[in-house]
Parts: structure tokens; sequence; C-alpha cells
């Protein structure tokens, strides 16, 4: 739905990392997406590479991790991931629950080159 | 030489968006502004809300409204006889953002109002990913469109605070349960509050503003009590 927008975020956020470190290049940049993240995979990639060679990311490689929904319950803490959208602890059968995780498209972390200073002989 | 060095991030990608939607939320808070944003499948009855709440308090309490249209300025000229009212043409976007709220708070001017009422593009989806610094997010649900719908849109009912079963006055004609249908969101979101209203006939409408005015009470009360407000108990996109 709004994965275009998404990506030239994402894409902007990593063009700074790579002017803060000094960096030649992107390399990898990796990201995680879950159930309610509202992000298509599909629609991701194909967003990533029809901007990706106008940014200073051209030539990055976009590694996405999937993540299920997680969640906690607040009446008894059991930890538990959530199938098929159904907010139900397994332990204690309340609704009562708060996601941990699997709600977001995040940033996780980028491999950019950096030119190393030539080393004194 | 080129040496490979990896950047830990960790970062929510809209972390940004939501830091500005958080700082709005509070400073309207501050302000005594409830913000209200209106959600619903094309038709099932947000504007007729709005027109029904507004009689309703009949000027006894400041509301505005921001519409999000894709085309046309047809709700703003039905909500106009009762209230100030901006329109957001979306021009085709299926969903309002920030900055659009943004443009449509300059054309109020200074005006402060208690109730801010966003309605917003009709569709279940898209408008369930943006938050538009409301403090609360009100979900219709038509009881013509069916009481499994709940389940088919989770992120919309688990990022909603409040589903409002609307057309009331259809029940007698069409298989739906409204109890079937608030449990099937309340599954999704075990905090939901739940109104069923008419709003040709204003059944039920009484009982929703009231909930209104007590939220805005709430909410000048915590907003007092601490420094830096935080609404956690009601923040949409609640996890
Ligand atoms: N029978 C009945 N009809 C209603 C009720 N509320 C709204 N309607 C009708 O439903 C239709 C759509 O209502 P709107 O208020 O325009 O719905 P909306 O959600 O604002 O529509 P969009 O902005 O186009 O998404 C209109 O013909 C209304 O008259 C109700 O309580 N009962
Ligand atoms: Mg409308
Ligand atoms: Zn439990």
């Amino acid at each position: 739905m709004h994965e275009a927008s998404l990506v030239r975020s994402l894409l902007s956020q990593v063009s700074n990392l790579l002017l803060e470190h000094n960096g030649e290049s992107v390399e990898i940049i990796r990201v995680e997406m879950g159930p309610l993240s509202g992000v298509e995979r599909l629609l991701l990639e194909i967003a990533f590479e029809q901007q990706v060679h106008d940014t200073l990311c051209r030539g990055a490689t976009l590694q996405v991790e999937e993540v299920p929904l997680s969640a906690v319950c607040r009446d008894c803490g059991d930890e538990f991931d959530i199938e098929r959208f159904r907010f139900v602890c397994p332990s204690c059968n309340s609704t009562r629950v708060r996601v941990t995780g699997g709600d977001e498209f995040r940033l996780l972390d980028v491999d950019i080159q950096t030119k190393e200073e030539a080393l004194p002989r | 030489m080129n040496t490979t060095t990896t950047i830990h991030v960790n970062r929510d990608v809209k972390a940004e968006l939501k830091r500005q939607a958080a700082e709005m939320r509070e400073e309207f808070a501050r302000r005594g502004t409830l913000v209200i944003n209106v959600l619903s499948s094309p038709g099932s009855g947000k504007t007729s809300l709005l027109e029904a709440t507004a009689k309703h308090w009949h000027n006894r309490r400041r509301m505005a409204v921001l519409v999000g249209d894709l085309a046309t300025d047809r709700d703003a000229q039905r909500l106009a006889p009762f209230c100030p009212v901006a329109q957001l043409t979306t021009g085709g976007a299926c969903h309002l953002e920030i900055p659009l709220v943004q443009r449509g708070l300059e054309t109020f001017g200074t005006d402060d109002f208690e109730f801010l009422f966003i309605e917003n593009v009709g569709n279940l989806v898209c408008p369930a990913s943006h938050d538009l610094a409301e403090h609360l997010r009100v979900v219709l649900l038509s009881v013509t469109e069916g009481d499994d719908k709940p389940g088919k849109y989770p992120k919309m009912f688990r990022t909603s605070n409040v589903v409002v079963i609307s057309k009331s006055d259809l029940l007698p004609y069409v298989p739906f349960s409204v109890k079937a249908a608030v449990d099937d969101a309340r599954l999704i979101q075990h905090d939901l509050r739940d109104f069923t209203v008419c709003s040709l006939t204003g059944d039920g409408v009484a009982g929703w503003c009231r909930f209104l005015e007590e939220t805005r009470e709430q909410m000048i009360a915590d907003a007092s009590a601490s420094a830096t407000p935080t609404l956690s108990a009601r923040e949409p996109l609640a996890r």
C-alpha cells in the first residue's frame, strides 16, 4: 500500500548513515518486518529495486527478515507468538495481550564499504 | 583498500514520524483539544455520525472537523452548517497523513476547539498505518457490512480504541449480530470500547457524546498531573 514511501524513507536514512560514516558505498541493508507492519514483502522488494539506483545506496542489496507477531500476556506473563491474528493467550485464554514484536518495519543494520586509511609502512 | 563495516541501527523506519505525532498529541492535550480519528469503509456513516454529534451538542461544545476526501467537498458541505470544517482533498491518496492535517489546521487560524474530529478517507486498510496525532481512534462498522469484518481487518481493529456499530435502525433487515461483531473485535483488541448508534434518529448518540466528554476530561486531568503528559493508556497504535 505505502511501500514506496517507506522505501524512500529507508533509503534516505541509510544514505545519511553512509555520509555520517564517510563510507564509499552501501553493500547490504537488513530490515525486519512482521504481520502487523503493514508491509507487503513483494511490493517492498519491487519498490526497493525501482528506487535504489537513484540514491547513494545504489548497488546495495536488501535483506528482509520476517518475524512473527509476538506478544506477552498481561494476566499470566506468558510470552507467545500470535497466529492468524487471534490475540489470545495460549496458557490462560486471556485476551489482554501486549504485542512485543512484528508490528513494525525496522532497519536492523547496514553494511558499508569504507576506504581504509593508507597504512604507514 | 576497502573494508566492510556493519552499522547497527535497530530502529523503526517510522520512528521520526511517530515521534512527531506523539509531540503533536501532547500539544493538543495541553491545549485541551481531544483529537479523534474517525475511520471506516466507504459509506459506513462517518459524516452522518459527525452531523449527529454536532446536532446533539448544539453549540454547547466547540468542535471542528477535518475531512479527507479523494475528490469532492461534499462531506465538508454537509458539515459546514454545524461547525467549522476544513476540507483535505487527498487527490487520490487512500489515507491522510500528518502534513495534510497540519495544512487543514492552518485554515482554522488560532481558534481552539474542545474536540477535533478527523474524518479519514473511507478505507479499512491504509489509514490504520498512519498516526495522525489522535487521542482516540474510532472505527465504524455499519450493520450492512457483516459482523465478520473485524477479524478480516486486524490492523485497523487492533490499533483502534473504539468501535461504533452504525446504522442500528437497519438491524431488523440484515443478518448482523452486534454481540458477534464486538466479540470478534475484542479478540483483536481487548480494550475496545463499543457503541451502537443510529445517526438518523440519534439513537445512542448521547452515550457516544458523553464518552467523548469524559475522555476529554480525563485527558486534561492526565495532562496537568504530569509535566510531560503521556496518554499511554490510550495511545493509538497500542501494542
Ligand atoms: N439507515 C441508516 N442510514 C444511515 C445511517 N447513517 C448514515 N446512513 C446513510 O449511509 C450513507 C453513507 O453515510 P455517510 O455518512 O455519507 O458515510 P461516510 O462513512 O461518511 O461515507 P464516505 O465519507 O464516503 O466514506 C448515507 O446515505 C447515509 O444517509 C444510519 O444510522 N441509518
Ligand atoms: Mg463521509
Ligand atoms: Zn495468560
